[in-house]
């Protein structure tokens, strides 16, 4: 899963641009991801928007398949934060959503190394936590 | 005197199916075996009896009619019905009514799925396209049972 997240990133964003990737779970394990979404976006060298009609689209699949967005995973051309732009515009708002930034734009070694992790609190407010403490691979 | 009817059945003038118990003989006199009436008898039987199940279904089918046109009036004019709204893969149930603006459900949605911070990024979506939040549900084209989305109105990041 992680490997094909950073194959997107590097396929799609090509060193030149910032992509995102969705992970998914159901809700019967919210727990596990199991599916990861490259979504429909346009994007530049810093930043990118997600396509409308595919928004509509996706969210009806998510609805018809029981599945919901566990985190959002972007990349940024150097270090990894998490910009005021990040903050306004997350596909999920509710409290306890994940956000991961991935840096140099993908193209470093397959991890987390200076990667960021965010997650919404209940005042809507964004707060760094360590990704050992929300992600563990298997 | 007999006479054919539109469907095929023999009956006398008086309305009533002949019989055929009594004595029916040929035109040389000849008495058909009792084996052949019995089978005619059972066969006007049937007759009638799918014939009352025409009508019957006719009936039924004139009633159907009705009720589709009572259900699609209800839809059409209803005042207060159930929608359902869509937000990160859980679908939930909202009673809405026809003059209530968009924005006050939006209210209800964000309120039943979260709270969700930052309300302001979020909308309803119907077919595809934004309601306004100052209509009402009926000028948002909302019937009873549609499906509305609740997403965000633009997703985007940047560095």
């Amino acid at each position: 899963m992680l490997e094909e997240t950073f194959r997107h990133f590097r396929e799609c964003g090509r060193g030149r641009e910032e992509c995102q990737i969705l992970w998914l779970s159901s809700w019967e394990k919210p727990e596990v991801i199991a599916r990861i979404v490259h979504p429909k976006h346009a994007a530049h060298g810093g930043g990118f928007v997600l396509d409308d009609l595919w928004l509509n689209d996706f969210w009806m699949e998510l609805g018809n398949t029981n599945i919901g967005i566990r985190f959002q995973v972007h990349t940024h051309p150097q270090q990894a934060f998490h910009s005021p732009t990040d903050d306004e515009f997350p596909i999920i708002h509710k409290p306890g959503f994940l956000s991961l930034v991935i840096p140099n734009f993908g193209l470093g070694p397959v991890g987390f190394k200076d990667a960021y992790l965010t997650e919404i609190q209940p005042n809507g407010g964004w707060q760094q936590v360590a990704i050992s403490s929300r992600l563990v691979l298997t | 005197m007999d006479h054919i009817d539109q469907t095929g059945k023999h009956e006398d003038n008086d309305g009533r199916p002949p019989d055929r118990g009594g004595a029916v003989a040929d035109e040389n006199g000849c008495q058909p075996p009792d084996e052949a009436l019995e089978h005619l008898r059972k066969a006007e039987h049937d007759l009638e009896k799918a014939l009352e199940k025409e009508h019957e279904a006719e009936r039924e089918i004139v009633q159907a009619e009705v009720e589709i046109k009572e259900a699609i009036r209800e839809i059409e004019h209803a005042r207060e019905f159930t929608i359902e709204i869509l937000y990160d893969g859980v679908k939930k149930k909202f009673e809405v009514r026809i003059e209530e603006t968009v924005k006050h459900l939006l209210d209800q949605a964000i309120g039943a799925f979260g709270p969700l911070p930052n309300p302001h990024t979020l909308a309803l979506y119907k077919d595809g396209k934004e309601l306004p939040d100052s209509q009402t549900i009926k000028a948002a084209g909302t019937k009873p049972h549609d499906v509305l989305l609740l997403r965000p109105s633009t997703v985007k990041g940047g560095a």
